[in-house]
């Protein structure tokens, strides 16, 4: 039972790490929590679902193509949703006090949370049942469904593509830059608006596909999960220091297993309690996070 | 110095001095005649109005008087407490609990929350308090979500769960029973006109002047003898127990106490409050709660729209008026220095 | 620049505030008409419930206008938005006393209805839940609240029933969701099995809705080997419950309660997985076989492309039916005669979820429960051993 909990725990955890990653990069670059970043997500799994149910996608091609096609283009829709998001409710409060932009980044969610809801309906929706293959293994006791392998290969994937980007090419170099001050990048040479476009292309897009790989997982979606889940990944990037790439990822996935802990061995009622109450006294004793001193370059 | 070091560019006039700190507040930059005329406007406002909007002006006044309490810490202090509702709830609760087993009088109760909101306000901030900016944030969501938690899963049978607790009691005044919206509306905005001239004396005093200082820069604070870490628990407890007490208003008025209304996003409303206005502003908070309270009554009539134009408007208006709606003085000096960069 | 920029947020403020007058007092354009109240959630989580009573409650109000109205005046629905949460249903319900309206339907969630009902009864308005159902709404000796569903209390006494006479079984696990209505049918039927002291508890905990991995909990629920599993939740939650307790490897028996049966269990959980599966619960509005409700379910399906999804709505609009039947008989909108009527002379009206008559305290009489059981081909079937 153990072990089953744990390796549901690392395939919540890697769902958590995929979205934490968005709200630690945009808080790198611009100190700006984006509450938004939660309906990225969830607008992702409806692009998805719509895609997935179309015929032009779903019918037409095999199964496999069609998932492809399915999160590449959720990815990028949403990556072009978060652009515009930022050009209009972010842009113009890059030089306020960094709460204002806090508050407009609430309106954004509210914003989205309801468009979704009067675009897909208020109702839950379910993703078709045969677009995952009902796989499952057993290994001794141990129950392994196709999709949690799928997550987890997924994710790690993206994530250590995310951090090579990061720490070895030159837009990474700028990227990197551009967390560290500003007004010095831009005094490099760096174009600090496009540097901005670039994290809202990769953080929202990163969210979608997260989005999608949920709701093919658990073939439910609705259109307040982006601020549960939200809330969640937000954590986890604090949890292992906010703006910073890997603690994001070590913070999700521990977030991950500490919730299927808590709930598998307290209660189930009172797992969140368990779950924040670990979350305190970890910042009580390290106020900046897992790894948020360790890595002096922060993201 | 790092540890200061919240933002690079984006966080503007770092740097800035308190030297400017005249004691500007409400009453000394208004003259006398237009705080009567708002006061005058405030009393006969119940003659002429439906029930229905003097009962959106209480739950204003409510939100007003969260509003203040969080002002202390977000914006006298900027400490960032995003997870306020808990003492509200702590207080809420407290009143539902006593009123109902010991039957205590709610005048009694009133400053009673306030106390135990302000205890646990003290003691929960204690080991948290060090914590900067966005980690402190985050640990009071975590206070938020495991309180409101906890009151749902009814431990020892106290809390009645997601079912809540009734209040049987009521205020009441020489045999009066304050139950009608207007009874509501005055009592609400008497405190609100009590509060708001404490905190302006406050503010105005030697522990406002040492809050701003803090906000502006925590090191030289220190530097200046400014015990900061005594400074800003005191803010928080003040904070918690100003919310405590308006608990026991709330729960008057709401006759049922659930952990429906304490949820994360009710904070995260509490916050946009106290930024909407303008931070540190106290007229800014009446303006910031008329935005996130009156707008989506306003918008009413849009039906499955409304909240969809509701935060079109959050966003509009914080692009047009980042400063705030009624930014305190001590702030839009510093954000137009900041924008001349 | 400063200056035109707030300006032109002043503009936007005013125009919002206009176009929100305007369209009110278009509102008021109509000819005398009989309004009546819909308080529902119709943004927020609980949105489609909303969504769903008022075009309910819109179909017999068409309905009767078709018919000449009510004391010769059409009906006129006014919604109002609570989201679910109590603050909102304190200011609805003022709004609706504002309103002048006639009388109330609603609302669905029963802590949310506490003020609202209280707000109410002070006013003396009369006040229809629809999909309150928690035990304590009607212990206040309340004059003016009235619900056309039924306690949580009878249900859980159906399940105990369901699974000592019927099932014959002794290990029962209990899955609630920490809602005020999952909680409460949940320990109404645990009181109901204690009381009958057949079959054991073996498990009894709570999910948190909105998650999507119950596995834990579920694996620790296995652990006490349950032969049958009661989840008293609502059905987004079931479908993965179901899903993930078998992919676990349980052989318990599942049941659902009312909240759980919807079309969309079936397309969460996989068909192979939901067949089998019992509810307990009123009958879904699709297996009503009153007079009233086939006409009724028709002209929805007509209008929306497919019947509600859950239990609920349908009873908004029974609602709607007690009120405009009591204003007919008493010739009165005083909500005094009306609720009066509807407690002591109201018996057996025809409604879409059977025959109406209401008790003393306000609850309404009888309880229709079955079990259903899903069958091979995802549909809901009557359950026969």
């Amino acid at each position: 039972m153990f072990i089953e909990q744990l390796v549901n725990g690392l395939t919540v955890g890697a769902v958590y790490a995929l979205v934490a990653l968005g709200y630690t990069m945009v808080y790198g670059v611009m100190r700006l929590i984006n509450f938004a970043h939660g309906d990225f997500f969830m607008l992702g799994s409806y692009l998805g679902f719509t895609l997935l149910v179309s015929t032009f996608v779903g019918s037409a091609l095999p199964l496999w193509a069609a998932l492809i096609v399915t999160v590449i283009v959720s990815a990028m829709g949403i990556a072009v949703l978060g652009v515009l998001v930022e050009r209009a409710a972010y842009r113009p409060l890059r030089r306020s006090n960094r709460l204002t932009a806090v508050v407009s980044a609430m309106g954004v969610s509210i914003f989205l949370q309801n468009a979704a809801m009067l675009i897909w309906g208020p109702r839950y929706r379910a993703y078709p049942p045969w677009a995952v293959p009902d796989l499952r293994w057993e290994i001794g006791a141990v129950h392994i469904g196709f999709m949690q392998v799928l997550i987890l290969v997924v994710s790690i994937l993206l994530m250590a593509g995310l951090y090579l980007f990061v720490q070895r090419t030159t837009a990474g170099a700028a990227i990197r830059a551009t967390a560290i001050d500003h007004d010095t990048a831009r005094l490099m040479g760096i174009d600090v608006d496009q540097i901005i476009r670039l994290i809202f292309v990769i953080g929202p897009g990163l969210g979608a596909v997260a989005g999608v790989l949920l709701g093919l997982y658990y073939r439910q979606i609705h259109f307040t999960v982006g601020w549960s889940y939200g809330l969640k990944a937000f954590t986890a990037a604090i949890l292992g220091g906010i703006g910073n790439i890997p603690g994001a990822m070590v913070g999700g996935l521990l977030l991950g297993i500490l919730e299927m802990l808590g709930a598998g061995y307290i209660s189930a009622a009172w797992k969140d309690v368990f779950v924040f109450l670990i979350l305190i006294l970890l910042l009580i004793f390290r106020p900046t996070g897992l790894l948020g001193e360790r890595v002096a370059e922060k993201v | 110095m790092a540890l200061l070091r919240l933002g690079p560019g984006p966080a503007p006039g770092r740097h800035r001095s308190v030297s400017g700190a005249s004691g500007l507040g409400l009453v000394g930059r208004y003259s006398g005649w237009a705080v009567g005329a708002v006061a005058i406007a405030a009393m006969v406002f119940p003659m002429v109005a439906s029930d229905y909007w003097i009962d959106v002006a209480v739950f204003w006044g409510i939100y007003v008087l969260l509003g203040l309490s969080l002002n202390i810490i977000v914006g006298e202090v900027g400490l960032f407490d995003m997870g306020h509702m808990a003492f509200f709830a702590i207080g809420s609760y407290t009143t539902a609990i006593l009123s109902g087993h010991f039957g205590i009088s709610l005048w009694l109760l009133l400053p009673l929350s306030g106390v135990v909101a302000g205890l646990a306000g003290y003691v929960l901030a204690r080991p948290i308090i060090h914590l900067r900016g966005d980690y402190l944030l985050i640990v009071t969501i975590g206070l938020n979500e495991m309180i409101r938690i906890s009151l749902l899963n009814n431990p020892w049978g106290l809390t009645g769960g997601p079912n809540g607790i009734i209040m049987l009691d009521q205020f009441r005044v020489f045999g009066l029973v304050i139950q009608k919206p207007m009874h509501f509306y005055y009592l609400v905005w008497a405190c609100v006109a009590a509060s708001m001239f404490a905190l302006v004396r406050l503010q105005r005093s030697r522990i406002g002047r040492a809050w701003n200082c803090i906000r502006e820069d925590e090191v030289a604070a220190e530097a200046m003898g400014i015990d900061v870490r005594s400074a800003k628990l005191l803010a928080f407890t003040l904070g918690a127990g100003l919310a405590g007490a308006t608990g026991t208003i709330f729960a008057a008025k709401l006759v049922v106490i659930s952990p429906e209304s304490f949820t994360f996003m009710e904070s995260v409303i509490l916050f946009c409050i106290v930024v909407l206005g303008g931070m540190g502003s106290i007229p800014g908070v009446v303006l910031g709660s008329a935005a996130m309270l009156v707008l989506p009554e306003i918008l009413r009539n849009f039906a499955q729209y409304r909240m969809l134009f509701f935060g079109a408007a959050m966003a509009l208006m914080m692009i047009f008026r980042p400063q705030g709606l009624w930014p305190s003085k001590r702030w839009t000096t510093k954000l137009q220095e900041g924008e001349s960069e | 620049m400063r200056g035109c920029r707030s300006r032109l947020c002043l503009v936007f403020l005013v125009m919002v505030l206009g176009l929100g007058l305007g369209l009110g007092t278009l509102a008021f354009a109509a000819k005398e008409p009989i309004r009546i109240g819909l308080q529902a959630p119709i943004t927020g989580q609980w949105a489609y419930e909303g969504e769903m009573a008022l075009n309910c409650v819109q179909i017999v109000a068409d309905e009767i206008n078709a018919k000449g109205g009510v004391l010769g005046r059409p009906i006129e629905i006014v919604p109002g938005d609570d989201q679910c949460s109590p603050k909102q249903s304190a200011l609805v319900a003022q709004r609706m006393l504002s309103e002048k309206v006639v009388a109330v339907i609603g609302t669905y969630g029963s802590s949310v209805n506490e003020p609202s009902a209280t707000i109410y009864e002070r006013a003396g308005l009369l006040n229809i839940a629809y999909g309150s159902t928690a035990e304590q709404l009607t212990a206040h000796g309340w004059k003016f609240f009235f619900r056309t569903c039924f306690r949580d209390d009878r249900q859980g006494a159906f399940f105990a029933q369901l699974v000592n006479d019927t099932l014959k079984l002794k290990r029962v696990a209990i899955l609630h969701d920490n809602t005020t209505f999952a909680k409460g049918l949940a320990e109404a039927a645990r009181r109901s099995l204690e009381q009958a002291k057949k079959a054991e508890i073996v498990f009894y905990d709570a999910v948190t809705p909105g998650e999507r991995d119950f596995t834990p909990v579920l694996s620790r629920m296995q652990a006490t080997k349950p032969e049958v599993v009661y989840y008293t939740g609502y059905y987004p939650e079931a479908g993965l419950i179901i899903r993930q307790m078998r992919d676990l490897g349980s052989k318990a028996v599942f049941v659902g309660g009312n909240a759980a049966i919807n079309a969309e269990f079936m397309s969460i959980a996989g068909l192979e997985i939901a067949k089998g599966a019992l509810m307990t619960q009123e009958p879904m509005p699709t297996d009503l076989r009153y007079a009233e409700a086939k006409p009724f379910l028709d002209e929805y399906i007509r209008r929306h492309k497919a019947p509600p999804s859950s239990p609920w709505p349908v009873y908004a609009a029974d609602a709607l039916k007690v009120i405009a039947a009591a204003i007919e008989a008493t010739k009165s909108t005083d909500s005094k005669v009306l609720a009066d009527y509807i407690r002591h002379k109201m018996k057996d009206l025809p409604g879409i979820t059977g025959p109406i008559s209401f008790d003393d305290a306000g609850d309404r009489e009888g309880a229709i429960y079955l079990a259903y059981e899903v069958t091979a081909d995802g549909k809901f079937k009557p359950y026969q051993p």
